[in-house]
Parts: C-alpha cells; structure tokens; sequence
C-alpha cells in the first residue's frame, strides 16, 4: 500500500465516529435504491416466467357453441399450434349463512388437458369431479370457504345449487381476487350442466405457432381465424389479444417500481450532500496539509487522489453496509407484490446486473459530491495554504447577513450565540436545510396526499346517493323492481337504472391497452368484466341510462350541462372518456356501439369524475323507446348504513328477488366500493410516510454530521468560552440550541414548499396507480408534527456532538490547531 | 546553484500594494550555507518561498538548479519542487495520521524518484542519518519537537534534493535540540547539498557560510564567514 492510501485510511480512521455517520446516511440511500432495482428485477422477472410457463393465449375469441369440428378446422392454419375452449359463466356463492360473492366460472373441457391458460392445481382434488368445484387459492379468503366445504351457487336461469369445494388452484394470469372482491372457481362441462345451464363453450384460447411475441402478427392470424369462424356461421362477439408473453400486471408493476427507485436516487442525491458536508470540512481542515505536501513534491492531482480515495472508501463501506440491507428490502417488496399479484416467486436471486448498477451508483454517489470540494481544495496555492491558520477562513461579520445577524439582540446569551454560529458556515447550513427539509417535505406531502385522496373520493361518492347497486342478470318491469323495494325493509327509496357497454368506433378510438384489466375495480365488479385487455374494438365505455331528474346521482358538470328531461339523444360525457377524446367539445356528435347498432348522440356535457373509468350517460328515455318500462340495474338508498343494516337487506332483498323472479348478477355497496380504493391509497400513503422517514433519517444523519463538523472547527472558541468562566452545561445549549435551530429553519423551508410539491406528488403518484389526478387538499396537521419531529430529531442530533463539546478540556481546546 | 535576478514581489492588500521583495539580486553556489536574517515581515519567507517555487516574483527572473522557475507550471513546478527542492518548516509540518517513516516517504511517493520497493529501506536511513531511526513507526504526536523536526529534516532530503530550504527551522525548539539541528544542516551543506535557512535570529550567522540581511524587502548586507567558505568551495 502506498503512504498516501496509508493516510486515506488513517484519517478516516481517526474521525471513524463521524465517518460512521456519513457511511450510514449513505448506506440508507443505496439501501432503498438496491432493493427497488433488485425487486424490479426479480419481479418483473417471476411475472412474466410464471406467466410464461402457464402457456397463456395469443388471442381470445368469443363466439357461441364451439364443437369439435371448428376446432379442427383453425387447428388446419398451421399458423395456429394451438387451440382450446372454455367458457366463463358470471355467478354468485355463497358459504355457509354469510352473504352472496361475486364468482366467476371457468368451465373447462377436459382438465387432464389443459394446453393453454393452464393452472396449477394447488391442494385437494384435481381434476374436480361432477357436482365439484376448484377455487382460485386467492379467492378462498373472499369466498370464506375451505376444501371440503359445500358451497351454495346461482348462476343464469339456474336455480341456487350446492357444490363441493374440492381443492385450491393458482391461475396466475388473474388479478389477484382480494382486490377484486370476486371469486373465482374451475368446474367441469358436466358440472354445468348439473348447475342447470346449456353445456356448451363459447370461448377459444388460441395460441400461435410462429412468433409468439408478435402482436402485429398476432392481430394477423386471429383475425383470418375470426374470418374463419365467422364463415362458418359462428357470431363473434369479441377478439381479445393480451400483451405478448406479459402479465397483465407487468407494466403497473414496473412503473411503480420505477418510480419508487427514483425516490431511491432522490434519497442518495440527499445522502450525496451529506459527503459534500463531510469533504468539504476535511479538505478545509487539511489545508495546511496539502500545503506541505504540495511543498515536498505533490500535484494537484497527485494530492486530490488522496481525498477522492476517501470518498471512494465511503462509497465502498456504505455498499458493504447497504448490500444486505439492500437484499432484505427487496425480499420483503417482491413478497409483499407477489402476495398483491397473486403469484410465486421461486427464485430470489438477484441479476449481475444489479449488483452492478448498485455498486456503480455506491460508488459514483460519493465521488461526485467530492468532487468539487477536493478539487477547489486541492488547488489552492502552497504559500496560501501555508499561511492559512485555521478551519474558518471565512470572518464572521463581513457579510450583510453578519452584521444583520448581530442585530439580533436578547437576553438569553445562549440562543444569540447559537443563532450567529448556525449561519457562520452558509454553504453547510444550506446544504444540510436542504436534506432535513426534503425529509420534512415528503412527510407532509404523505399527509396532503392522503388528505387530497380522501377528498377526491369524498367528492367522487358524495355525487353517488345510493348506498347499494344491484346489478341483474337480464332486463325486468320496472313494476317488479318496484314491488321488491317496496317489500324489502331497510330500503328508503330505489331506482331502476339500464347499464350496458358500449364502444368508440374504431377510428376515433385511443387505443388504451391494459383498461379493461383493471376494470374490476374501476366498474366496482358489479358488471363482472372480462379476463382479456387490449380489445381490438377501441375503447369501451360504460353506459348508464339515467331516469329523468334522477335523485341518486348528482353529476358534477364542468362543462355544458347535466341530462334533461324529455331528453333522448344527448349524451353526458365523465371526464376519462373526455380525456381519450380531446378533439370533442361540448355540441359536438359521439358515435357509439351498443350491441350491434351504432347510435349518435349530441354531447351536451361533460362530467368530472375521479378514479373512474370511461363513462357516458345517457337519458332513460331512449331504453324506454326500445324496451319500455325495463331496467337492468337497481340503486338503492339505505336507512342504516353499516355493515350488518347492509348484509341484512342484501340477504332480504336476494329473497325479494327470487320471490319475483328477478335473477341478481351480484351487487356492491358503496363502503365496499369505497374499501377497494381506500385499500389503493393505503399503498401510496405508506409509501409515502416509509419515503420520509428514510429521508428524514438521511437529513438526521447529515445534521449530525454538520453539527460535530461545527463543533471540530470551533474547539478553539469552546476552549476560549470555558476559559472566560462558561460552565460544560453552558456549551452543552449553545451547541443544541443551533442545533435545533436547523432543525426549525428546515421545518419552515419545507412548510413553505409542501403546497406545491405535495401536489406534484399527490398527481403524479395517483397518476401512476390510478390514472387519474387529485382534488388537493392541504392536512396542517402535518405542519405540526413535522414540526415536533424537526425539534426533536435536531435536538437529538446534536446532543453527541453537544457533549463532546462540553467534554473539551480548556488546555485542549486552545492547544488545538 | 540558486541565481534571483532583479525580483521583486508586491501583494495587494485592502491598504494598496505593499512590496515584499524589491529588486533582490542573489547568487548561490553548490554546496554553499547561506543565511536569510531579518525581523519578522522583513521579507526573508518571501524571499525563500521565491527560490522554493512556492511564490511566483512579480518582475525579475528566478533560476534554481539550472530550471528558471518562473516559466514552470503548476504541476510541473510541483513535481520539480518534490525532486529538487527539499523544505523545512518552523512547525515542523508533519502529516499527523503518517508514521516518521511514511513521512519520509511520501515525497518518494509523490515524485517516484526510487523504487517502491526500496522507498521504506531510504526513509529509515535517512532517519538514522538525523538520528530518529527509533521512531520510524510513530505517529508525529508521540515524539518531542526535536524529534519532529529531525523527522522533517529527513523527509526534506527524501529525493536527494540539491536544495535544502529551511524557514526558522529553529524557532520551536529549546537552544540544544536548535544547536544540533543547525549542525544537521551544516552537515548537509558539507556533503553538498546547498542550503538556505530563514531565520530572525543572528547567532546563525556564526554558522552559515554567509548571511544575506534583508530588511523591508531589500537586500542591505551579505557577510560571508572567512572560516566556512572555503570549506563550502571545497564541497562544491
């Protein structure tokens, strides 16, 4: 080892307590960047293996009744490998006394063979047997069922039916079932039709030969076997061509991953500032140093070497720190999305790359924030540096702020001093507000985001009046709904409503891949919603026909004006779907298909509406020209509003119905409506408030650092205090005073920004996760906590240094050069 | 061996220009002990930080070792100054996280002017030379100010330097460790190294070949000792 790494290592050494300091602050933000990336790796990587292995579909086709001779004839294409049918049956289930769940049904034909889509039996019986029912591993929780349980079913014309509940199977191209608040099950043809329904399958997988990563030919070759299908006198209702080789939840997993690791970089910005700090302090102690040893024959560079090899050996420990924390990190996020995706993670092991991109990252954090301290410090000229005496070259009290500062009178001795010593190093008070106050920032951001969320959604279910919607398996007289809200109790009033989905005729259609994905949670599950994303159809739209002045739903127009009675061509347009149209203005036509025929209407209005998907209302009267007096769809108000006054009516009303014959697709009510995004936000709000608490430990950290930096370059003046008669206890405030001062100037500099940048924030991360921006608003609470936190932390970050400062023997002080 | 041609060196202060140096003209020969006397602020630092290439003259030329200095740049004039040049500071100046040993060492580093391999070997016979060789393996702030000083004699003669220039070299120590520092350096001058010593006390001039006075910036005596500077031609 050379003598100049000799004195790299030993000056280190010698300041090892505040080198600990600087390598932890540090470490912290590696650590949160190398879990990001890892997780990111190792995630995107399961996702899409596990997706992979389960052989998923190139395309789905719906049609009617598939038989064996169709099947043969798109197994001619040699462009097709593949091809197998399945049928999804939307249902309800129900265990035990408990309440009615959305279930969807997978009916597969011969579950010795599954090719496409497969599944993996998970525990109990496989293949079911007639009168048996696998269930989703996720949805045993939201069916509250276990193998062997017998479970009450109701699907389409059949009536309520038991099946048995023989095993568990994980299908890893489902959202996770939790989220969706549906179950799904897997049953056999002949179990069907024991349910009472036609045994048939209408839906075909397909799989391609050649090029399964091609979306381009993809499209090609389902579309020539639509043609095919539709030669032979099949109907096709919908073609569905999913991402390639992606998991539906590829890319959201990937954007938030992504964005968490650019709070990982911001974080390491933050502890890259801390170095700044720390160097500069060196370089300003050694300049006598650097005199001499320019004197005996060093360069610039020679000597710059030397303190670049001490950020270089920072950088090296905080990887060696970080890297396991780093690894934990990342387990604990990929487990905690895979539970959230509803998949397995076999392997946690970690890419080359990353290892890499983290130990690049480590080690360029420290050597650019020394940078340009070691080079200005290096460079100064030896006569200058042998002639320097001190660490503060800088004279208190020849700047404006100085004298102002001496202004600044008062009694309390203590806290005068603290105030003039805190602004006697600007460069270093700056830097360190700067990382204390990006803590303070984001914790307050955290809080407005939540706040902001919280109205967003009160405003978005203020404008909803009901407290219950019901979705129904067909079209009824209105007359019939009628008599069961009437004979319900606990229901104060009820509307019937008519929702369908509609689609944006091709040409005017943004593509939106990856909506209706979601769209479980968006459409609130009542309607059931596809498997598939990505259809070839452009962009669907809910519709909801609206009774003229309707009592249960209060639009917030922001343009144009709401429906009118005697109204039955105009059309109300919510702010998602106004968003894919940009061109539209208020007047303008909009085309839409609903089932086969296409409909114009005139746009009167349009309607803000938050977490929502693509919406447009429509006037009930123009139901009412075609299927007079019918509605599809219940919203009803309660006069209790909690969850047994609720479970009490659904159970009452399910009986009501059947009693009618009115078949219930499933219904939602909106505190569970409101539970599944209030779940969403959670999400980010921990995130958020995990963010500042990292960066508040940064910005801890760098106070200390700056603190025990301050009190090493004023040991001589501290010596000078004791010896003119002050006591340890004296020095002990001062020291924690101007430390707590720091702490309050960085409180206010963050409570000055958190309007602005909470925004930012809030937007772009509801922007991320829902696609949709925010109604801000402002929780001072957090001022106020944030506010105890500052004087908190601040005064425990000095308290070290503080002590020492205290400990300062009068003889060393002044002896200290 | 050291050659200042009319140097002058004026600072400009928040009071105007203030000249250090007027007009010196000084010749030094091989292996030659001078003295540079004169009060504090007299200018003799200056003088010295001109012919050590740590101070650039404002007019006039300076020529060390056959190299005119003044034309050198940064690096090249550090480099120079490592090889050619070796300092001896009234503080002694070690690097306090360096052991004696690696204090000498370091200018062999910095300049790579012998093997790595036999850099240690160097120091320590330096260091016997000046007679510290047991505290090779302290840190500066176990051994007294002599000894520091002896240290710093050591690393100034690392690269084998034709010059040797030391700034009050004595004014931080007791007379007897002053008086065998001050034979060290008459040793050095014998075995001909040139040697040049900044100092405001006159009792050096019993010792030096010859004594340059400087009094507000200017030159207005040289002595030369009768006895010495035969001896210092011989060297040469």
């Amino acid at each position: 080892m050379t003598t100049p790494w000799r004195k790299v290592i030993r000056d280190f050494w010698k300041e090892r307590m505040r080198t600990a300091l600087v390598v932890l602050a540090i470490a912290l933000g590696i650590s949160g960047f190398a879990s990001v990336m890892a997780a990111y790796a190792i995630l995107t990587r399961a996702l899409d293996e596990g997706y992979l292995a389960t052989n998923p579909a190139s395309a789905t086709l719906r049609t009617d009744r598939i038989d064996d001779d169709l099947i043969s004839a798109i197994l001619a294409n040699p462009e097709v490998s593949d091809a197998e049918p399945r049928r999804v049956v939307n249902g309800r289930i129900r265990s035990g006394p408990v309440e009615w769940r959305n279930l969807m049904i997978f009916v597969v034909k011969d579950f010795g063979n599954i090719r496409v889509s497969k599944l993996n039996p998970e525990a109990g019986a496989w293949p079911p047997a007639l009168g048996e029912i696998l269930i989703e591993r996720d949805a045993f929780r939201v069916a509250r069922a276990r193998i062997g349980d017998t479970v009450t079913v109701k699907i389409a014309q059949g009536k309520e039916q038991t099946l048995r509940v023989s095993g568990g199977v994980h299908d890893v191209g489902q959202a996770q079932a939790r989220m969706e608040n549906m179950v799904y099950g897997y049953i056999t043809l002949a179990t069907l039709a024991q349910l009472g329904e036609e045994a048939y399958l209408d839906q075909l997988n397909i799989l391609v030969a050649q090029n399964r990563f091609d979306e381009g030919h993809i499209r090609t070759v389902a579309t020539d076997i639509q043609k095919l299908v539709e030669g032979r006198g099949h109907p096709v209702r919908r073609l569905d061509i999913p991402r390639p080789g992606k998991h539906p939840h590829t890319d959201i997993t990937g954007v938030m991953l992504l964005s968490m690791s650019t709070f990982g970089l911001f974080v390491l910005v933050l502890s890259g500032i801390v170095v700044v700090n720390l160097i500069t302090a060196l370089m300003a102690s050694q300049v006598r140093q650097i005199g001499v040893m320019k004197a005996i024959g060093g360069t610039r560079w020679q000597i710059a070497r030397i303190y670049f090899g001490q950020a270089l050996l920072l950088g090296v420990a905080a990887i060696i720190v970080s890297l396991p924390l780093g690894l934990l990190g990342s387990r604990i996020l990929c487990r905690y999305l895979a539970a959230f995706l509803n998949f397995d993670i076999n392997s946690f092991a970690v890419p080359v790359w990353v290892y890499l991109l983290v130990a690049l990252v480590g080690l360029v954090t420290p050597l650019l924030a020394a940078a340009y301290p070691v080079w200005k410090g290096s460079g100064i000229s030896v006569r200058e540096a042998l002639a320097d005496f001190g660490t503060s070259r800088n004279t208190f009290g020849t700047s404006v702020l100085d004298r102002a500062l001496a202004g600044v009178g008062g009694s309390v001795r203590p806290l005068v001093f603290a105030l003039r010593n805190s602004f006697r190093q600007r460069t270093r008070l700056a830097l360190t507000l700067l990382t204390m106050a990006a803590g303070g920032l984001f914790f307050i951001s955290a809080l407005n985001v939540r706040a902001s969320m919280i109205s967003t959604l009160d405003r978005l279910f203020a404008g909803k009046k009901y407290d219950l919607s019901v979705a129904l398996g067909n079209m009824y007289p209105s007359e019939k709904l009628a008599r069961v809200i009437n004979n319900t109790p606990g229901i104060v009033r009820g509307e019937g409503w008519f929702t369908t989905d509609g689609t944006l005729p091709d040409p005017t259609a943004a593509a939106t891949p990856g909506n209706a994905g979601s769209s479980g949670l968006h459409s609130g599950g009542v309607a059931g919603g596809g498997q598939g994303s990505g259809g070839s159809r452009g962009t669907r739209v809910n519709v909801i026909a609206l009774p003229p002045e309707t009592n249960l739903l209060k639009l917030e127009i922001v343009e144009g004006r709401d429906l009118l009675p005697g109204e039955s061509d105009t059309i109300v347009i919510n702010s998602a779907l106004a968003k894919k149209l940009p061109q539209l203005k208020v007047g303008d036509p909009l085309t839409l298909q609903m089932g086969p025929a296409e409909t114009t209407w005139r746009v009167v209005g349009i309607s803000r509406e938050s977490f929502s998907p693509s919406t447009a209302y429509i006037p009930l009267a123009f139901i009412a020209e075609r299927h007079p007096g019918m509605a599809n769809n219940l919203r009803l108000v309660l006069n209790k509003t909690d969850a047994a006054s609720i479970n009490a009516v659904k159970t009452s009303l399910e009986r009501n119905l059947e009693l009618e014959d009115v078949r219930a697709l499933g219904s939602l009510s909106q505190a569970d409506s409101r539970f599944s995004f209030d779940q969403h936000m959670l999400m980010i709000y921990v995130f958020l408030i995990v963010m500042s608490g990292i960066i508040g430990g940064v910005g801890g950290l760098g106070l200390m650092t700056t603190m025990s930096l301050n009190v090493m370059e004023r040991r001589r003046e501290m010596g000078l205090l004791r010896a003119i008669g002050a006591s340890p206890g004296f020095v002990w405030t001062i020291v924690v005073a101007e430390g707590v001062l720091v702490g309050l100037l960085s409180w206010a500099l963050a409570a000055l920004v958190a309007w602005p940048v909470s925004k930012l924030v809030g937007n772009f991360l509801t922007r991320v996760v829902f696609q949709t921006g925010l109604e801000f608003a402002f929780e001072t609470r957090g001022l106020f906590i944030w506010l105890a936190v500052s004087v908190l932390v601040s005064a425990a970050a000095s308290f070290i240094p503080a002590w020492r400062a205290s400990r300062f023997t009068v003889r060393e002080a002044l002896a200290y050069e | 061996m050291i050659s200042l041609q009319s140097v002058t060196k004026e600072y400009e202060t928040p009071a105007g220009m203030f000249s250090a140096l007027r007009d010196i003209n000084v010749e030094v020969r091989k292996g030659e002990f001078v003295a540079v006397v004169g009060k504090s602020g007299s200018g003799k630092s200056t003088l010295l930080n001109m012919v050590g290439g740590i101070d650039r003259p404002s007019s006039g030329t300076v020529a060390v070792a056959g190299t005119e200095i003044h034309s050198l740049s940064e690096s090249q004039l550090a480099l120079w100054r490592g090889r050619t040049v070796g300092f001896v500071f009234q503080f002694f100046q070690l690097l306090p996280t360096l052991t004696g040993a690696e204090n000498v060492m370091l200018p062999m580093d910095f300049c790579r002017t012998f093997p790595a391999r036999e850099r240690r070997q160097r120091a320590l016979e330096l260091l016997e030379r000046v007679g510290v060789a047991q505290q090779a393996d302290k840190l500066p702030s176990s051994l007294s100010g002599g000894e520091q000083q002896r240290v710093a004699i050591a690393r100034a003669l690392a690269n084998n330097p034709p010059v040797v220039l030391a700034d009050e070299p004595t004014g931080n120590l007791d007379s007897v460790t002053a008086g065998a520092v001050i034979d060290l350096f008459r040793q050095m001058a014998k075995s001909g190294t040139t040697v040049v010593i900044a100092s405001h006390e006159r009792d050096i001039a019993r010792v030096s070949d010859r004594t340059v006075e400087v009094v507000d910036g200017t030159i207005v005596g040289i002595a030369t000792d009768p006895y010495a500077a035969p001896e210092a031609e011989d060297c040469a």
